[in-house]
């Protein structure tokens, strides 16, 4: 799974790139020249980044077909899932069908809400977000997960349910691996 | 591909705000209150923003229920009241060479004032604390505030829409009359002949913004109606709605909305940079084609904040990360491209106006690096509703859109008065920017880190994320104190510069 850390790292990276690229405009405004010298390098730096950066939106969206968070494209990467649990969401508390599961299967859980939005969320123990999915009214949504260590895991909500929503957590362990 | 760039048959000059008659005077007093009243609220909603970073940061301690109450009424508030600046300073830009009623203006003032009124009241005194997305079923369920909060707060909405909604059909109206039908105005002949076609006039590039976000305005303030009227009808017991459909109908309007305010601002930087660079802004092919894809992108891109509802189809939610990378792309390479080429070797002067539009470059782009990370589905996976959704909005909001708005309005009060702006005023500029630099990154920090956004309360760990934004916040508000103070002594003096000689006291 992705880290929320190396996106945060992505974005310092380009950050400070488009920063250097901000300043290097500015420092240099300062000394005059007829636009239409610049012309012919905007219109192939425009081409180029069309290019460039289209190209990479492309790649980025064929390359993320293979790591959706939905039910088929889990499931064909970590098999049926070999233990289900119900989830359902009620404010302000989380009412599961077990507290404990294995590490290392696939473990779905079904998840839907008995009033408003809620946002079924999994910490892990060092407090990263690990995944998560809306339980809505109405719907049944299906998360398919595989923990890799064992350990105790908070579930929080992550979608605004009124005035206890800071209150919606309820721990879940993880056991060692039965493989 | 050559005929793509090519130059326009008639590059116009560089419009001068105030029309030589002052004709467009009244139309420009209305866009000053706009401005003036939109940037007010501004203000005062920062400080609520500031009390929720001190609470977060364990430095003050407000009960939830206050909490959220402020978050409501913050959110809706900054939502509604940078899109009305914005329009303001967009009306202005428009009515240099379009005829615009100042008095619709006006009338479309008065209505999103009332819709305003409605939400402060619901939320400081009806008790309202559902967020200002409104997610049914919440605003109307169980007994934490009374229905009639909920209530009040959807007819608050249902006024700033129909606002919306006046000033969107009177800007389409106007540009069509002037450029003799909407297709002119939007330049559909020289997009679809590939620049060939000339034969219409080209309209100037915030004529082109102004048709181009008052159709999406228009779509934005239906799809609120469409939200609105099943909610009252909830309200009224009469029937439920399915959850799916509100999120999206509701996420149409608000993310719409929101989206607006960066697009309608960024037309204020194609107004006002060429008078700083003496380079004028033309509208190329380029230039219109970038904006008349806006209007389909727009709008595509919304449900990128329903990847984690997976009972989505899966077909929209690939569209939406699709969309959200492909919005991006003509605002990048047209507009900042663009925005950069005119500075780039201009000899310009960086007095407070460019320095705050080149800050809204930054800050546009830097937001909207956040927030392409975030539309991509696997990464939203462990960022969705962490601190970094309010980072990437706030960043293209507080760095973007109000850094154009009031880079913007001391562009006005310089035309209007004819004024030089004091240098001084630029450290006001920094103060803004650094303030705000700092500010926005710790949200990008805290969301790096997984922290959960809307809570009344952090855990001690997650609290020197707030702690450290709060210095930064000060800043911040120092800078905009300094902004108000130097604008606030010369603003009779631009007001009088809208009056014709006959009409001066």
């Amino acid at each position: 799974m992705i880290e929320p850390k190396v996106i945060l790292e992505i974005f310092i990276i380009l950050g400070v790139i488009w920063t250097a690229g901000c300043a290097v405009v500015v420092a240099r405004s300062r000394r005059a020249m007829p636009l239409q010298q610049l012309e012919g390098a905007e219109a192939r730096l425009r081409v180029g980044l069309l290019g460039g950066l289209g190209g990479v939106a492309i790649a980025l969206f064929f390359l993320t077909l293979h790591w959706l968070p939905y039910a088929k494209a889990r499931r064909a990467e970590l098999g049926s899932p070999e233990v289900t649990v119900t989830v359902t969401a009620v404010q302000w508390s989380w009412i599961l069908s077990r507290h404990q599961v294995p590490a290392d299967v696939a473990v779905e859980f079904t998840v839907t809400t008995r009033d408003v939005n809620h946002d079924f969320a999994i910490y892990d123990p060092n407090g990263r977000l690990l995944t998560q999915v809306q339980a809505m009214p109405g719907y049944t949504n299906r998360l398919l997960y595989a923990f890799h260590a064992p350990g105790t895991y908070t579930v929080r909500c992550l979608e605004y349910c009124g005035l206890g929503h800071h209150l919606m957590t309820v721990p879940l362990t993880v056991t060692a691996s039965p493989k | 591909m050559a005929s793509a760039f090519a130059v326009p048959p008639s590059p116009p000059a560089i419009t001068p705000l105030l029309a030589p008659d002052r004709a467009n005077g009244a139309a420009i007093r209305a866009a000053l209150a706009y401005m003036v009243v939109g940037l007010g609220t501004f203000l005062l909603l920062g400080l609520l923003g500031l009390l929720m970073r001190l609470d977060q940061g364990g430095l003050i301690v407000i009960p939830p229920a206050w909490f959220y109450r402020i978050m409501t009424l913050h959110g809706a508030g900054m939502v509604a009241t940078i899109l009305l600046a914005a329009l303001g300073g967009l009306a202005a830009a428009v009515s240099a060479t379009t005829r615009l009623k100042a008095r619709v203006l006006w009338i479309a003032l008065i209505l999103h004032l009332i819709g305003t009124g409605f939400v402060i009241l619901t939320t400081l005194v009806g008790g309202f604390g559902a967020g200002w997305t409104v997610l049914y079923p919440l605003p109307s369920h169980g007994d934490i505030w009374p229905l009639s909060a909920a209530i009040a707060m959807y007819v608050g909405y249902l006024f700033i829409a129909l606002g919306l909604l006046v000033y969107c059909l009177h800007m389409l109206y106007a540009l069509a009359r002037a450029h003799g039908g909407l297709a002119n105005v939007l330049a559909l002949r020289y997009l679809f002949s590939f620049g060939r076609d000339t034969r219409s006039a080209l309209p100037r590039p915030p004529e082109l913004i102004a048709a181009v976000i008052s159709i999406d305005g228009i779509a934005a303030a239906t799809s609120g109606v469409v939200y609105l009227i099943p909610m009252f009808a909830h309200a009224a017991g009469v029937t439920s709605v399915n959850a799916l459909f509100a999120k999206n109908a509701v996420l149409l309007f608000g993310h719409t909305m929101a989206n607006l305010s960066i697009y309608v601002t960024a037309g204020l930087v194609y107004a006002a940079l060429p008078t700083f660079t003496g380079r004028p802004w033309r509208t190329t092919w380029a230039v219109v084609c970038a904006w008349d894809l806006i209007i389909i992108l727009m709008l595509a891109n919304y449900s990128h904040h329903l990847y984690a509802d997976f009972a989505q189809p899966l077909g929209l939610q690939l569209l939406a990360e699709l969309g959200s990378y492909a919005v991006a792309l003509p605002s990048f390479i047209v507009t900042v491209v663009g925005a950069l080429t005119l500075i780039y070797r201009s000899a310009i002067r960086w007095t407070v106006a460019p320095t705050l539009l080149m800050l809204g470059i930054w800050g546009w782009v830097l937001g909207g690096i956040g927030a392409v990370l975030d539309a991509t589905i696997p990464v939203n996976q462990v960022m969705h509703n962490t601190m970094w959704v309010p980072a990437h909005f706030h960043t293209y909001y507080l760095l973007g859109a109000v850094a154009f708005a009031w880079g913007y309005l001391f562009y006005m009060v310089r035309e209007l008065t004819a004024d030089r702006d004091a240098r001084m005023v630029r450290v006001a500029a920094w103060l803004y920017g650094i303030g705000g630099a700092g500010f926005i990154l710790m949200l990008f920090v805290a969301g790096g880190h997984s922290v959960p956004r809307r809570y009344a309360v952090h855990l001690p760990q997650w609290q020197v994320y707030a702690r450290i934004a709060v210095p930064f916040v000060l800043l911040l508000a120092l800078g905009l104190a300094w902004f108000s103070w130097d604008l606030g002594t010369r603003f009779r003096a631009a007001w009088r510069g809208t009056q014709s000689a006959e009409s001066k006291p």
